[in-house]
């Protein structure tokens, strides 16, 4: 306790563990969020967490922690729509529109309920700033689940991306792997909903890894890059939420997207690599 | 070779796509050291078979059984350059084999050259190239090649082709091989399937474009011109028209 009595002195504590939870939070999900990016799944983290707003109105009405619906609904979503067959309309498609009736469905359910309405933006666009020590530990738990299980199937995961067809006919792949990537994307949707919101978390799912992609020359760099500039977009983002006095969530969404330019610019003007 | 158990073998697959049938009744099997080659026309089932065999897409019915812990090599008919991932040729073949096995891979396809260039940025060739190194860097017991040479100029097709049977001899692997090109097809295959959504004909190349079934498939002409050339080739090379009638038993045309 010493420590975060000391950083009470220098800044405000709701402060502090907003800084330490979204850095923890993108610590993780850069990283992941490479394995979104490519393998092309963007669409359906973005789904994933618009049911995510289903998952807490569900929750609440059912008298359940929003968490804990949250990552059920996100992680259901999740499994069945990896499996969405292709048909004569897109899976992307599908899988796009499935998301958006889950959002409107959340907000309705939502809405509906007096004591959670004023709370409404929260759900959407995240509420970092009242992030408890609970809270924050929550959300370490789960990056360090994530880092830990990234490092443990980094071989199989890589394989999928490069190609899917090599590694499930190789059998260097198999459902595990596949299962596991999905509840990881929808465990850190989960907790990233209390951070960004449901609208805002797949940004720090694609943008950290979009920006450290031209600093890269292998995917261990990639991974790395992205760990780096969506845990350093938290404090960014929260330091400019205070000075400007504008909304945190967004704020380090901003940053995010402010790194993905510098890194692009700079990756150019110092002889871009790839 | 009968008594040695196959690496792979399907029984009677049939497949269908959209209410189309892709595959009826089609079985095959590859044993080790055996070079088996699948022909046929567009839209004549070869992929769908391989895709099918690797266990890629489900089979209506039909058996499939591969031996225990088979190793396989797998070179897929598609394969996007991501441009996403950043990745060396080296870094890629590292992916699936140690260190020293990828260069020796990269090396053995004349692809040494290519280490440290980023996959996205190779050329058709030099991909075909990469990806064959890839696949026999772990030492596959079974290679499975699905027309695994688009982009590669004609001189260098040939080239490939003896390269894969001389890795046959070396590391003793099966093949499992589709391929349009049949003149190529033709020189090195020990045994050539000919599908068109059902096992045409079956056995070795020269039996294979004698049957009237081949010519109905091809066109007389086609298979006129592969009967002299196959018959040219055994001339030409006797130790590898020696080595097909020692491995050919049991696999007469179907």
């Amino acid at each position: 306790m010493r420590l975060s009595e000391c950083a009470a002195n220098a800044m405000d504590d709701f402060l502090w563990r907003a800084g330490t939870g979204g850095a923890l939070l993108g610590a993780a999900a850069g990283p992941l969020g490479c394995f979104v990016l490519w393998r092309r799944m963007a669409y359906l983290g973005e789904s994933v967490a618009h049911m995510g707003l289903l998952g807490a109105g569900l929750g609440l009405l059912l008298g359940f922690a929003p968490l804990t619906g949250v990552t059920a609904t996100a992680l259901v979503a999740a499994l069945v729509m990896a499996r969405a067959p292709g048909g004569p309309i897109p899976v992307s498609a599908f899988v796009g529109m499935v998301g958006h009736v889950g959002l409107a469905l959340g907000f309705v359910l939502l809405a509906s309920m007096e004591t959670v309405r004023a709370d409404l933006l929260g759900y959407l666009f995240g509420d970092v700033l009242a992030l408890s020590a609970t809270d924050v530990v929550i959300v370490g738990a789960t990056a360090v689940l994530t880092l830990t299980t990234l490092a443990l199937f980094w071989r199989s995961w890589l394989a999928l991306a490069v190609s899917a067809d090599i590694a499930r006919a190789e059998r260097r792949a198999g459902k595990l792997h596949e299962i596991a990537f999905l509840a990881l994307v929808a465990a850190i949707v989960a907790v990233g909903l209390r951070v960004v919101g449901a609208l805002l978390i797949v940004a720090l799912i694609l943008i950290p890894p979009a920006a450290a992609r031209p600093l890269a020359r292998t995917p261990e760099g990639m991974a790395g890059w992205a760990a780096a500039i969506a845990a350093a977009s938290a404090p960014l983002g929260l330091a400019a939420a205070y000075w400007k006095d504008i909304p945190a969530g967004p704020s380090i969404v901003l940053a995010a997207a402010g790194l993905f330019v510098v890194a692009s610019i700079g990756a150019r003007a110092f002889g871009g690599r790839a | 070779m009968d008594w040695i158990a196959p690496l792979i073998s399907a029984t009677d697959l049939s497949l269908t796509a959209g209410g189309t049938a892709i595959l009826s009744s089609v079985s095959l099997s590859v044993r080790a050291g055996e070079i088996v080659t699948v022909i046929g026309p567009n839209g004549s089932g070869k992929t769908s078979l391989l895709r099918a065999l690797m266990g890629l897409v489900p089979v209506d019915a039909g058996e499939i059984a591969r031996k225990p812990g088979l190793k396989i090599g797998y070179v897929p008919q598609h394969f996007a350059r991501d441009r996403s991932i950043p990745m060396t040729v080296g870094g890629f073949v590292q992916l699936f084999a140690t260190a020293g096995a990828a260069r020796a891979a990269l090396d053995r396809v004349g692809a040494s050259g290519l280490e440290r260039r980023q996959i996205s940025s190779l050329s058709g060739g030099e991909l075909a190239r990469a990806l064959l190194a890839r696949a026999i860097a772990g030492q596959p017991e079974l290679l499975v090649l699905d027309e695994p040479l688009a982009g590669v100029d004609i001189a260098g097709e040939a080239a490939l082709y003896r390269l894969i049977a001389e890795i046959r001899d070396e590391i003793g692997c099966g093949v499992l091989l589709v391929s349009h090109d049949l003149h190529v097809v033709m020189a090195q295959a020990d045994r050539v399937v000919c599908l068109n959504g059902h096992v045409c004909c079956e056995g070795k190349a020269d039996k294979v474009v004698s049957d009237p079934a081949f010519a109905a498939l091809f066109g007389s002409r086609i298979a006129g011109e592969l009967a002299l050339y196959v018959h040219r080739h055994d001339h030409s090379h006797p130790h590898a028209a020696s080595r097909e009638t020692l491995e050919m038993k049991g696999s007469a045309p179907g």
